[in-house]
């Protein structure tokens, strides 16, 4: 792909392959977390849609962020794919860059408890703010709690 | 009501249960006098953890949880559902499957396009066209009971194809159908709607979207194709049978309320077209590829995305060697254009709110997922 090309031109050493399984996409894998915007910030330049960003939680150490990028006129995806620690989940948010991140950073703050630094919004988004935990996380349990919830206690 | 700051700054709040807001939906809206000065859509109400239960049940046990994500086009996601699963499985589907599946997905848009219709009309006090839309769908429904004994939810497609085979009167029983709804929206819809002249005043120039503002928010489909965008991944990336249909990609230049009516009602018409070919070319044969109801599939990163009637929707399934997907990410277009809500309300009347959210055509279960 020539825009990934330029891309890793940009940032030498910084990505590093992932062979894909799928038509159209290309995978990269970013060791460094402090530099995603300015990764991002690049890519934006040839795929300007961000398509999702999909959480994937590996016990016991870390979340693998993925970050598909798509492109209005191209048929090209490209999946940007960081892992961060599970123990300190944060990492830097792109809703700076892409608009319709916020939303989905919520949803992931909400679902995985992952912390984005400079997020302008964060809060719960789909769950009630007082939700006892994150439940996508593999080692969510359905507690006494969960399960006697009900929602009366939440303020309107 | 409560006014907070400036003396003629009122908070209220619309919905969650209001008839407007298509569902269960929640604007705390800012109003000055009548405009909307800030807008903060609330979501979550019917949220049922969707992408949780995919991680308990196996493949086949989740197409029913599938159907009530997007319970007004079920067929289209159950669709792109089981392509995930045959993609990350590497089966193939026979010719016959394909068809059918692309002609359950194209009745399955016209009936989506055709609740759009009837809410939009409800939505700005035409309660005729509401009937009128139901009226429509109507047919379209007892054709998918007999085709596979659902309404809402049809429960159709397997994996591999689909579960039944097309009744044998069905071609007979859908070309009329087709004729009827096509006739009646085209010379009967007119009056009530796209030229009718309170229609009008109340739906252009409302809500417009520009290609910059689509952009920033990520949105996608009929919505876009209103601002003049043609994308269509029908077209740009030919799935099922759509490489060897006929057929155009809808656009309009407006990009208001009303651009994306008549985005709809056009649609409409490419696919009563597209169902017409369908029918003449279907190939007869097998409907199913054996695929056993229990199986794993090895660790791998399985992406699909398709255009649903609300948008592009895609899957992005991670296996891990088990019989149930390890994680499964759903993008569903609804969730951006909600997103988007709260920048294009601010500027508008109150009265505005319920014609922008119509023409939008979110669906709360899919946004909540």
């Amino acid at each position: 792909m020539e825009s990934l090309d330029r891309i890793k031109g940009r940032f030498p050493s910084m990505l590093k392959d992932v062979p894909s399984t799928n038509d159209n996409e290309a995978v990269v894998e970013l060791a460094d977390k402090t530099q995603l915007r300015k990764i991002v910030a690049e890519a934006k330049k040839y795929f300007d849609l961000l398509f999702m960003l999909m959480v994937v939680d590996r016990p016991p150490k870390t979340f693998e962020m993925n970050y598909v990028l798509s492109s209005y006129s191209k048929k090209d995806l490209l999946t940007i794919r960081v892992n961060i620690d599970r123990d300190e989940a944060e990492i830097d948010s792109i809703a700076g860059i892409f608009t319709s991140a916020e939303w989905e950073e919520r949803e992931a703050y909400d679902l995985f408890g992952i912390d984005f630094r400079h997020h302008p919004d964060q809060r719960r988004i789909l769950l009630p703010e007082d939700w006892p935990g994150h439940p996508l996380r593999k080692d969510f349990e359905v507690t006494e709690e969960v399960k006697n919830w009900t929602g009366l206690d939440m303020k309107f | 009501m409560e006014a907070t700051g400036s003396t003629n700054r009122i908070t209220i709040n619309i919905g969650p249960v209001h008839p407007s807001t298509h569902g269960v939906l929640k604007f705390v809206v800012d109003i000055e006098g009548d405009t909307m000065v800030k807008v903060e859509p609330e979501i979550g109400f019917v949220h049922r953890g969707v992408e949780k239960m995919a991680e308990g049940r196996n493949y086949n046990s989740y197409t029913p949880v599938i159907d009530k994500l997007d319970y007004i086009a079920a067929l289209n996601w159950e669709v792109l559902y089981a392509s995930v699963v045959e993609k990350a499985l590497g089966v193939s589907l026979p010719p016959r499957a394909v068809y059918i599946r692309t002609l359950m997905c194209e009745m399955q848009r016209i009936m989506s396009h055709l609740l759009f219709v009837g809410h939009v009309g409800e939505d700005l006090g035409n309660t005729t066209l509401f009937m009128w839309g139901f009226r429509e769908r109507e047919l379209l429904m007892d054709l998918m009971e007999s085709v596979s004994g659902g309404r809402l939810a049809p429960m159709y497609v397997s994996m591999g194809g689909v579960y039944y085979d097309l009744p044998k009167d069905f071609e007979s029983r859908l070309l009329p159908v087709l004729h009827t709804i096509e006739h009646r929206v085209l010379n009967e819809y007119k009056a009530l709607s796209y030229e009718n002249d309170l229609f009008i005043a109340r739906t252009k120039g409302v809500g417009v979207i520009s290609r910059e503002f689509a952009y920033k928010y990520g949105l996608t489909g009929p919505n876009i194709r209103g601002s003049g965008i043609a994308r269509d991944l029908r077209k740009d990336e030919p799935y099922l049978a759509y490489d060897k249909l006929d057929f155009d990609v809808v656009t309009e230049k407006g990009g208001d309320a009303y651009a994306r009516f008549m985005i709809r009602i056009n649609e409409i018409l490419e696919s009563i077209k597209m169902m017409r070919q369908l029918v003449k070319d279907m190939p007869a044969g097998e409907v199913k590829t054996k695929v056993p109801w229990f199986f794993k599939i090895p660790p791998k990163y399985t992406f699909v995305r398709q255009e649903t009637p609300r948008g592009e929707a895609a899957m992005y399934m991670v296996t891990n060697d088990d019989t149930k997907p390890y994680r499964l990410k759903i993008r569903s277009p609804s969730f951006y254009v909600m997103q988007a809500l709260r920048e294009l309300m601010v500027g508008h009347k109150v009265a505005d709110l319920v014609a922008i959210l119509g023409s939008l055509d979110p669906v709360p279960g899919e946004i909540d997922r």
